[in-house]
């Protein structure tokens, strides 16, 4: 089966100092692999602000997201974890391991994201993420 | 059939997490509803009979909504998310 989020798109315990930070960071190995173009990365914060975090899915964790459009080169995903907690003004508290995810329209969720949103939702998978000491730990969890 | 819309900001993210979790907790208790997403901004006029969403957008719509909502907090926790859905089901009779 092929990789969910391949190694460039994955970075371990990243320096945040806000929330804004923290996705831009998430977006940024999208953005240099060409997968995106880097004002998505503006979209994903602008999204945000203007439908609040409810992005922060569950306790530690946010899926940055925009909505599809021609900034998104390729459907595709990355995988970050932050070196310090960052409040994302969410009533589930701080988050430390973020995902963007790029769609170029509304059917990539039927494949890849599925897989990946069973992967996440494995017992304690946010937790194991938000431990990982390295990228490659980070992959070997995601990827399983 | 129940027709279940799973709503997000722009129906290409949390609510397809959402979506999923809810179709395995309707498996599990070999229950049958049709279920789809939807995004904030025209959730309201895809026709439906529930619509599940999390807290923080659910402001949003709560006043204009003509169909049910259910509100999800933790959209990653299938505990809640079981609890809320059979609630649901179970208020239709």
């Amino acid at each position: 089966m092929p990789e969910l989020v391949p190694m460039k798109h994955i970075k371990a315990k990243v320096a945040a100092g806000d929330w804004q930070e923290a996705i831009r960071a998430a977006g940024v190995p999208l953005a240099e692999s060409g997968a995106i173009d880097p004002a998505y990365i503006d979209d994903m914060i602008g999204s945000v602000e203007e439908y609040g975090p409810y992005i922060v899915l569950t306790s530690g964790f946010a899926l940055a997201h925009a909505a599809p459009s021609d900034l998104v080169k390729r459907d595709s995903v990355s995988l970050i974890t932050l070196k310090a907690p960052v409040d994302f003004g969410s009533t589930k508290g701080p988050v430390n391991v973020v995902m963007c995810l790029a769609c170029t329209d509304r059917a990539f969720h039927l494949g890849g994201l599925g897989r990946i949103a069973s992967v996440l939702m494995k017992d304690n998978m946010i937790g194991k993420l938000s431990r990982a000491e390295s990228r490659g730990e980070l992959y070997q969890l995601i990827n399983g | 059939m129940q027709k279940i819309q799973c709503v997000c900001g722009f129906g290409c993210g949390s609510s397809l997490m959402l979506r999923m979790a809810l179709d395995d907790v309707l498996r599990k208790h070999g229950l049958e509803a049709e279920t789809f997403t939807g995004d904030v901004g025209t959730c309201l006029s895809n026709p439906c009979d529930v619509i599940f969403i999390s807290k923080e957008l659910a402001e949003r719509i709560r006043d204009r909504a003509d169909v049910g909502i259910v509100v999800i907090d933790d959209l990653m926790d299938s505990a809640e998310l079981e609890e809320k859905t059979l609630a649901y089901l179970g208020s239709l009779g």
